[in-house]
């Protein structure tokens, strides 16, 4: 729990500071293509566009779902944050392909821990778009969100959250 | 309280969208709504819980609804898994 100290000491009371769940760019989440993702219907979040296939915890906690197919994932952090990252967009219709496993639903995970990897060039020749949603599915939680965009190593801050 | 079972069509399951709209709809309801797939219960308003059970083509999504509105949300799901699932 020492991202959890920091946080309070530095970030102040109620912020939790979720980390990117690979390297990449972030990017503003309305500009997806996907619009259930850009209008932010199952949570608000952020998007990442991938430049390494290696997807991690994006913060210390539960693995709550892990899809067989490896393209979604959800961690529930103990400070009470539900997140979601979905690597790419249809990308559930490869059915797993591409995608290898190194981690199993339930599990409790750190910040950090590899979960899935994937062959992104293969999953673009197959006709993907790999960019990489990043949500709160309970997003009623919290009352303020931080995006972060840019370039981010894997676990760089993308996104605080202020508790509601 | 209000029961019923459905059989999952889509191939690809109940997956991060579709579980994403029926916990958006089920949120709607003031009814308790539980989502029973193979043996694993999930309350079927939180979306994390849906996609925990990651209910596959073939399985059945079993749906026990109790409240004061148990019947037109049992009547809004029946009608929701049809048309997507």
């Amino acid at each position: 729990m020492k991202m959890g100290l920091l946080g309070n000491l530095f970030g102040g009371k109620g912020k939790i500071e979720i980390g990117a769940p690979v390297k990449g760019e972030l990017i503003p989440i309305s500009q997806v293509s996907d619009s259930t993702f850009a209008e932010e219907m199952l949570g608000k979040g952020v998007a990442v566009i991938p430049q390494e296939g290696k997807f991690y915890a994006p913060a210390d906690g539960t693995l709550e779902s892990l899809f067989p197919t490896g393209h979604a994932y959800s961690v529930s952090t103990e400070d009470g944050a539900e997140i979601l990252v979905h690597i790419g967009f249809e990308t559930v219709k490869l059915k797993g392909e591409h995608f290898t496993i190194h981690a199993e639903q339930g599990q409790k995970v750190k910040k950090g821990d590899l979960l899935v990897e994937v062959d992104l060039e293969a999953v673009k020749a197959a006709g993907y778009d790999v960019t990489t949603p990043m949500i709160i599915l309970n997003s009623d939680s919290f009352s303020a969100f931080d995006k972060k965009t840019g370039s981010v190593n894997a676990m760089d801050v993308a996104l605080v959250l202020t508790k509601a | 309280m209000v029961e019923f079972s459905y059989v999952i069509k889509d191939e690809l399951g109940i997956h991060a969208r579709p579980a994403g709209l029926l916990a958006k709809m089920a949120a709607g309801f003031k009814s308790n709504i539980t989502l029973t797939v193979n043996g694993n219960a999930a309350d079927a308003k939180r979306l994390i819980s849906v996609m925990k059970l990651a209910a596959q083509q073939g399985q059945t999504a079993a749906f026990t609804i109790d409240g004061e509105d148990e019947k037109a949300a049992a009547d809004a799901l029946k009608k929701f898994m049809q048309e997507n699932l």
